[in-house]
């Protein structure tokens, strides 16, 4: 087994769903957490002078869904086939349009625009897009196939990371959808994780 | 062999990627362009409800890059190993950024504003992404190992997409792109497509 070495800030973020990812597939590796101030200095020395980065055995590799598809791989759940990966990259490249958004409202920073448009992602995006998702899941609770997979794992994470900011659970009435986040929670390695992540 | 078929509006955009990929690996497939005015009543058919979308296997897929993705395993064209597909990923993720500055630009309708983001995009977002992928191309003109990949041709479809909208040599000076241009237009199935595809506004 390779070693990985994972660098990013503290917060959920943008890596939330990599450690998930290493936590499902009981891999290990090395969760390095930088402070803003050592992000100067640690930049120049990024591909693309962004983080989350892994490193594999001395390659370094950015873009967050080009990592999560490498450890989704080598932790069994990038799909069985070819068709049922593109299934998975299909509903986590969704997941990432969705994701586009709530940056938008996340970095304004003139606080009357940031309610507004936190008011209409709450009230119009969000509810389109679950509309959407909850036809795209299965009432196993899966997104692929009948197991767990990258996609599954990193909608919850998008819904855990939205749960601060949002005032009511965006889950509710969607059957399949929460199939899925019980499916991703019960995962004894996720499980685990999260019990660790939420208890301080 | 299975069926594909690719359905997009008559535009080279988002699909070109996909249809240059199935060029240069010879894999035919059905490449079905619809109207504007037909959009509408094949939208809630689609999985997220836009283009474009692929059928291949009794499953329709959508999100562009998914599917090239796809297509190019298909095609041998993804890297040969893990490690060298996620090096391929990292790179063609990295081209979202200036796609996406490009596209709010060309939609941008307040003239003045337009201008002001043709002017960052110029100098200083464009540049910076060249000089960035000047470094992750090699030598011999391919950016994922020694041999034409799906990160080469996504390249070029971009670089052909920015020429439209900023004429300019923007390659000078960059000898490893250069190279990655000549190697993908001298694939015979990408030289044979761009001669004999439809023609389009964009």
């Amino acid at each position: 087994m390779p070693s990985y070495k994972l660098t990013y800030f503290k917060h959920w973020g943008r890596a939330g769903v990599l450690r998930l990812l290493f936590a499902a597939g009981g891999i290990e590796f090395e969760d390095v957490r930088i402070e803003r101030e050592q992000w100067p200095e640690l930049k120049p020395k990024t591909p693309m002078g962004q983080i989350p980065i892994l490193e594999v055995d001395g390659t370094i590799i950015c873009q967050t869904k080009a990592i999560g598809r490498l450890i989704a791989k080598e932790a069994g759940l990038a799909g069985k086939t070819p068709l049922e990966a593109a299934q998975v990259d299909m509903i986590v490249d969704g997941l990432s349009d969705l994701q586009v958004k709530i940056v938008d409202f996340f970095i304004e920073k003139d606080e009357k625009k940031k309610q507004e448009k936190i008011k209409e992602f709450a009230e119009k995006t969000l509810p389109m897009f679950l509309d959407t998702y909850e036809k795209l899941a299965n009432s196993s609770g899966h997104f692929v196939g009948d197991a767990l997979t990258w996609a599954d794992v990193d909608f919850f994470s998008l819904m855990f990371f939205l749960k601060d900011h949002l005032p009511n659970d965006p889950l509710k009435g969607h059957v399949n959808l929460t199939k899925v986040r019980d499916n991703v929670t019960s995962n004894p390695g996720i499980a685990a994780w999260m019990e660790k992540e939420t208890s301080h | 062999m299975p069926a594909y078929k690719l359905t997009y509006f008559n535009a080279r955009g988002r699909a070109e990627p996909i249809r240059l990929l199935f060029a240069a690996a010879g894999i035919k497939y059905e490449d079905a362009r619809i109207e504007g005015a037909d959009w509408p009543a094949l939208k809630p058919k689609t999985p997220m409800g836009y283009l474009p979308i692929l059928e291949v296997d009794g499953t329709t897929l959508c999100e562009s890059t998914a599917i090239a993705r796809f297509v190019a395993k298909r095609a041998g064209l993804v890297g040969k190993d893990d490690l060298q597909q996620a090096k391929a990923d990292m790179i063609v993720d990295g081209m979202k950024d200036i796609l996406k500055k490009l596209i709010l630009m060309v939609l941008e309708k307040d003239e003045i504003k337009k201008e002001e983001l043709k002017t960052d995009i110029s100098e200083k977002t464009l540049p910076e992404f060249l000089s960035k992928y000047e470094n992750l191309a090699n030598p011999s003109g391919f950016f994922v190992g020694d041999s034409l990949s799906w990160v080469d041709v996504t390249f070029y479809n971009l670089i052909e997409r920015v020429r439209a909208m900023f004429p300019g040599d923007h390659l000078k000076g960059k000898p490893n792109l250069v190279k990655v241009m000549a190697n993908v237009k001298a694939n015979p199935g990408i030289a044979k497509w761009v001669k004999e595809r439809p023609e389009s506004a964009f």
